[in-house]
């Protein structure tokens, strides 16, 4: 899947916004959302919110796990852990970043916040890489990961299963040709043989 | 009429209809455009921007594009040109001006409902009232036709009506009398209210000078809707500091709309929670240099182009460049330093800069070099005078080209103004250090050959043959003013601060057509230009054919050939 696909389900996700305009509650296909009064919070799908930032419409209030010491502890437990930690939010990165792209003054200390969820996201990929690379050489049969987000596994999801059929390929085709020669190897010591297996196998 | 209320009046008229947005060609027209299509962007309001020059443009403009169209806005056009009749509307459409070129057409001012004008009427000058312009005419013409019907009557005498004429001969006879005494009373008194309304109107349309920027008005329209940011506010800096820099409005009025400025700059800033973001964008308020782009440039060139110092110290003079090496040395700033870009200067010499310009000042008679202006810092590198910009836009908007139309370079300026396009400033910015340049070199070669004459109450100085940069109103008239001010400097004539000067370029060999600006004396403080009428009547008197196209009425175009006659007639109006 596509990361922009990932981004729209990641839209889904709610958040808090507080408008600056009043209007009835609006009935979309998942539910009702609304009321919107202007200078009360309301919740609404983040497709929403940045919508009606863009517009001047609202004000973000970023969610609670977006704190830097809330983020910096999480920091920590991943970089100690040999697995992965269980993340505040399913599509933290795409949350993050769409709301420090449209409303970086709504947020409060919004450079630190995005190095440290950038940091959160490179421990994560590399501990990943090392896995897969660790299962992959240890010619496993099955692994299991817990606590990964979408965008994480689908940044491995195209090259994973394929990298496995070929070396799958590989070993099928390793396993078959050494079969292929020890049979003709122990056909050619018993008897003598035409001249053109002679001078496929003499070497 | 005019339209106070611009959130009521102007902008919620507007909102969910198809908007014709007509701008003129130049800075603060670009930058109240910008703010305009951000507030109709957040609104999804659908629009037309189309760029125009001058009067005829505007016409072509509104002839095109017109189908479908109810509301349209002139951004610094048209508030000096009666609308209705120049453009013959169809009467749903509604016209909103928001132009700050002075004096605006009486038309516009008392049309009912298709024009309106954005601003206060209070702030206007000299509006003549409402009845000693247009004459009720009507009880006029009434008492034209009774006058008339005897008359009439009378010559039918042979109709045999005359049993009528017979019985009521002695009462028309007497009504008669007083009636062609009424009459010639009545005339009188209309041809005295004529006279008296000529010598106003001609008193109201006599200087022509600007008003309010357009850009801030619009700015404030944001502020009201709430949708005002940073962006949408060193826009209106910008369009305000053009005003300020090309000689269109006084430092005084600069100075009072510098403190409102004051105040959204603040208001803005503090409503970030975060003052430590980087990429944000930063306005701060300063004391700065009248030193065109001195912070792209090395110093002694800024010194050597800005017209404010190089007339002063005379820098086009052996002497004059002594006196810049003197006043380099008692800064403290070796000439190495001076001499690379200011950027590649020493960090203590930059931030020092500006203090010691400011002590010697008053030494080196360059006082009036210091004055208020706004700083645009954004990211790590990037830090902007509002002078940097306007003079960037001014460079692209000039650098029309055989490949490049106006409507290019007008695009290209408007798309400068936005951060994410800082290549294109970068460029205008180079561009302006060659136009200031070539300036600074036009004008050395012309004082030294004695170039402007003098026709007893004006200058003049005309430039033989076209020239990449100077056959651009604006550059010319930035030519002309540095020319004016270095000759006044040069010159021992005691009436020198008080002339005017008037500064032609040919704008293109083929067709013959050349350039003419006026430009006002230097003692003068106010930018009231009255060259707008005296084209028009030297012309008139000469019966030379002047195109006075451009909405700034001081920039005419005529033929080449017509150039002398027209001067020779000038020189007899202004004696």
């Amino acid at each position: 899947m596509d990361p922009s696909i990932i981004e729209f389900i990641g839209e889904k996700c709610m958040i808090s916004i507080i408008p600056n305009f009043s209007n009835e509650p609006l009935h979309l296909i998942y539910g009702p959302v609304g009321p919107f009064r202007a200078g009360f919070p309301v919740f609404v799908p983040l497709w929403m919110a940045t919508h009606l930032r863009k517009q001047q419409k609202c004000r973000i209030v970023p969610p609670e796990w977006m704190d830097m010491d809330i983020l910096e502890e999480i920091k920590e437990e991943e970089k100690r852990s040999k697995f992965f930690t269980k993340m505040p939010c399913e599509h933290y990165m795409v949350v993050a970043q769409l709301v420090m792209s449209t409303a970086p003054d709504d947020v409060p200390r919004c450079e630190e916040l995005r190095t440290v969820i950038k940091d959160i996201f490179d421990i994560r990929e590399s501990k990943l890489r090392t896995s897969i690379d660790a299962f992959i050489k240890g010619e496993g049969t099955y692994a299991k990961l817990d606590n990964l987000t979408l965008l994480e596994i689908h940044s491995v999801r195209p090259i994973l299963p394929y990298s496995l059929d070929h070396i799958a390929r590989y070993q099928r085709t390793a396993t078959a040709s050494q079969r292929d020669t020890s049979m003709l190897s122990a056909s050619m010591a018993g008897s003598s043989s035409g001249p053109n297996s002679n001078s496929l196998f003499s070497q | 009429m005019f339209v106070q209320d611009l959130r009521n009046d102007f902008y919620r008229q507007l909102v969910g209809k198809r908007i014709l947005i007509v701008v003129n060609y130049d800075i603060d027209a670009i930058c109240a455009s910008r703010i305009l299509q951000a507030l109709f962007k957040y609104d999804h309001m659908l629009y037309t921007v189309v760029p125009i020059m001058g009067v005829t443009g505007l016409k072509r403009a509104y002839e095109e594009h017109q189908g479908d169209v109810k509301y349209v806005v002139l951004v610094n056009c048209g508030g000096c040109v009666d609308i209705v009749e120049l453009l013959q509307p169809a009467d749903e459409v509604t016209f909103f001006i928001c132009d700050s070129h002075r004096p605006l057409d009486v038309c516009n001012i008392y049309s009912d409902r298709q024009v309106c004008i954005l601003g206060d009427a209070s702030l206007e000058e000299n509006i003549p009232a409402f009845e000693t312009i247009f004459y009720d005419s009507e009880g006029e013409d009434e008492d034209e036709d009774e006058s008339s019907d005897p008359e009439q009557q009378h010559d039918d005498s042979g109709a045999g009506e005359s049993d009528q004429e017979d019985q009521a001969p002695r009462s028309r006879k007497l009504s008669r009398l007083e009636r062609h005494e009424q009459r010639i009373l009545k005339q009188r008194a209309r041809r005295q209210w004529e006279s008296e309304r000529d010598r106003i109107m001609f008193e109201y349309t006599q200087f022509s000078y600007y008003g309010r920027s357009a850009a801030l008005m619009v700015f404030e329209l944001a502020w009201k809707l709430s949708k005002d940011n940073m962006d949408l506010l060193w826009w209106a800096i910008v369009g305000i500091t053009e005003q300020l820099l090309l000689g269109k409005i006084e430092s005084g009025a600069y100075t009072l709309e510098l403190e409102e400025i004051q105040s959204h700059v603040s208001r803005l800033t503090n409503k970030t929670n975060d003052q430590n973001t980087m990429s944000a964008s930063k306005i701060t308020f300063e004391n700065d240099l009248h030193l065109v782009l001195y912070r792209h440039w090395p110093v002694t060139e800024s010194m050597r182009y800005s017209r404010y110092s190089s007339c002063q110290l005379k820098l086009w003079t052996l002497r004059g460049e002594k006196r810049l090496h003197e006043l380099l040395l008692e800064m403290g700033l070796p000439l190495v330093h001076a001499r690379q870009t200011y950027g590649a200067m020493d960090l203590v010499l930059r931030k020092e800069f500006f203090s010691m310009v400011e002590r010697l000042a008053e030494k080196y008679d360059i006082a009036d070099i210091v004055y208020g202006t706004f700083t645009l810092s954004y990211g790590y590198r990037s830090r902007y005078a509002a002078a940097d910009y306007v003079y960037a836009l001014l460079a692209i908007m000039e650098s029309v080209k055989k490949h490049k139309t106006p409507e290019d370079c007008f695009l290209e300026a408007s798309d400068a103004l936005s951060r994410q396009h800082k290549q294109l400033l970068s460029a205008g910015i180079d561009q302006a250090k060659l136009l200031h340049a070539a300036v600074f070199r036009q004008v050395q070669s012309s004082l030294e050959a004695r170039q402007v004459h003098s026709a007893g109450s004006f200058f003049y100085y005309v430039l033989q043959e076209e020239h990449a940069f100077f056959s651009y109103p604006y550059a010319l008239g930035l030519l002309a003013r540095f020319l004016l001010r270095g000759h006044v400097a040069t010159s021992r004539a005691r009436q020198a601060p008080d002339l005017p000067l008037i500064a032609s370029c040919p704008l293109n060999a083929s067709e013959g057509m050349c350039l003419l600006v006026g430009i006002v004396p230097v003692r003068e403080d106010s930018p009231r230009n009255f060259f707008g009428k005296a084209f028009e009547q030297a012309a008139q008197k000469s019966g030379v054919a002047l195109l006075q196209d451009f909405f700034e009425p001081a920039v005419v175009q005529l033929r080449q050939s017509d150039l002398t006659r027209f001067l020779d007639s000038l020189t007899v109006l202004l004696a």
